[in-house]
C-alpha cells in the first residue's frame, strides 16, 4: 500500500512539473528569406542538445552595417525547459571583442517549441560569432 | 559491525552538512552563478537591460542618422519608480560604454541637466577654451537619453514575483522620441537563489 501511494505521489510530481507542449501555424509561403550560415557544433550535453536545440543559424546586417544573429531553438521533450545563452563576437583577426553587451540571458523554452534568439554585434568590427547554451541551475 | 554501517553514514552526513555552505570565492559578474533575488534588481538584470538597450538602439540605425557621426549623447533624467535605491549609473554607464565601443555616439559630460555637468573640470577648460579662441566650441548633442524603471510586485501564496521594466528613450533636437526600447525582467520564487 505505502509503495503504491509513493509511485502515486511520484507520477503525480511528474505530471505536475510537466507543461502542455505548444502548437504553432505560420504562413506557408514566406515572403522574407533567411541568409542561413552554416555552422559547426560541440555538443557536450546531450540533454540540453535535446531539450534547446539549435535548428539554424541566420545573419542579416543592421541599417548601421553591425552584424545580426538570429538562432532557432527547438525544445524536442515535451516539458518546458530553463536555459541561458550567450552570444560571443570575434573581429576580423579572430580575436574576441568582450563588451557590456557581452551577457548571459536566462530564458526558457515550452515543450516542442519553437523560438528564435537573437543578438546584435557590439561593433561593426564584429565578424564571426559563437552561441553558447547552457542547462539552468 | 556497527562500525561499519554508522561510519559511513557519518561520513555522508559530513559529506552534505559541508556542502551547505560555500567557501568565498569569485564568480563572474552577472554570470550563470549569480544570486538571483525576487524582489531586487540584481547586477545580471541590469547588464542585461543595458546590452538589450544598447543591442537595439545600434540595431535601429537611429545614431548614423546624424550629419557629423559620431552621435554626441547627453544623459537626461532617468526616473527610478522602484521600491529601492537605485545607482541610475549602473544602468546608464553600461549603455554609454557600449556605445562608445561600438563607435556610434559619444557621450559629452559637460553638458546636463539644469546646467550641471557630469565633469565640472571638463566644463570649465571648455569654457576656458572658448575664451581663448573667442568662438563656440560646444558641440549641441545631437540626442538625449530618458527612461524610467518601474517595479510591479504581485504574490500568491508564499510564490513572489517581481517584474521590473527598464523603460528608455533617445529624444533628437527637434523633441522627438526617434528611439524607445523597453526590457522587462520577471523573477519568481519564494527566495533567493544562486544561479540563474
Amino acid at each position: 500500500m505505502k509503495t503504491k501511494l509513493a509511485a502515486l505521489f511520484l507520477v503525480a510530481l511528474t505530471l505536475g512539473g510537466c507543461h502542455n507542449p505548444i502548437n504553432s501555424v505560420e504562413n506557408a509561403q514566406k515572403e522574407g528569406q533567411r541568409t542561413m550560415v552554416s555552422d559547426q557544433r560541440v555538443v557536450t550535453d546531450t540533454g540540453l542538445n535535446k531539450s534547446v536545440s539549435v535548428v539554424g543559424l541566420n545573419t542579416a546586417m543592421t541599417p548601421g552595417g553591425v552584424l545580426k544573429v538570429q538562432a532557432e531553438l527547438l525544445n524536442r521533450t515535451k516539458s518546458l525547459h530553463r536555459f541561458s545563452y550567450r552570444f560571443e563576437w570575434f573581429d576580423m583577426n579572430g580575436m574576441q571583442l568582450t563588451t557590456v553587451m557581452t551577457t548571459t540571458v536566462a530564458d526558457q523554452i515550452e515543450g516542442g517549441e519553437s523560438k528564435f534568439i537573437s543578438a546584435v554585434a557590439p561593433t561593426p568590427a564584429c565578424k564571426d560569432f559563437r552561441l553558447k547554451l547552457y542547462e539552468a541551475h | 559491525m556497527k562500525n561499519k554501517i554508522i561510519l559511513p553514514l557519518l561520513a555522508v552526513g559530513a559529506a552534505i552538512f559541508t556542502g551547505c555552505g560555500t567557501n568565498a570565492h569569485y564568480v563572474e559578474t552577472g554570470g550563470r552563478e549569480s544570486v538571483v533575488s525576487v524582489g531586487k534588481i540584481n547586477s545580471q538584470d541590469f547588464i542585461q537591460a543595458a546590452g538589450a538597450a544598447t543591442s537595439d538602439l545600434l540595431a535601429s540605425g537611429v545614431l548614423d542618422r546624424v550629419k557629423n557621426p559620431p552621435a554626441v549623447l547627453a544623459m537626461s533624467r532617468i526616473v527610478n519608480n522602484t521600491g529601492q535605491q537605485i545607482d541610475i549609473d549602473l544602468l546608464t554607464k553600461k549603455i554609454r560604454v557600449g556605445l562608445l565601443q561600438s563607435g556610434k555616439a559619444v557621450t559629452t559630460t559637460t553638458f546636463g541637466l539644469g546646467g550641471q555637468a557630469e565633469d565640472p573640470l571638463a566644463k570649465g577648460i571648455q569654457q576656458q577654451e572658448e575664451f581663448m579662441n573667442d568662438q563656440k566650441t560646444t558641440r549641441l548633442p545631437d540626442f538625449t537619453l530618458s527612461g524610467k524603471i518601474i517595479e510591479n510586485a504581485v504574490s500568491a501564496g508564499n510564490t513572489r514575483q517581481s517584474t521590473f521594466s527598464f523603460q528608455l528613450s533617445l529624444t533628437d533636437r527637434q523633441g522627438l522620441a526617434v528611439w524607445e526600447g523597453e526590457k522587462e525582467i520577471t523573477k519568481q520564487g519564494s527566495k533567493a537563489t544562486v544561479g540563474f
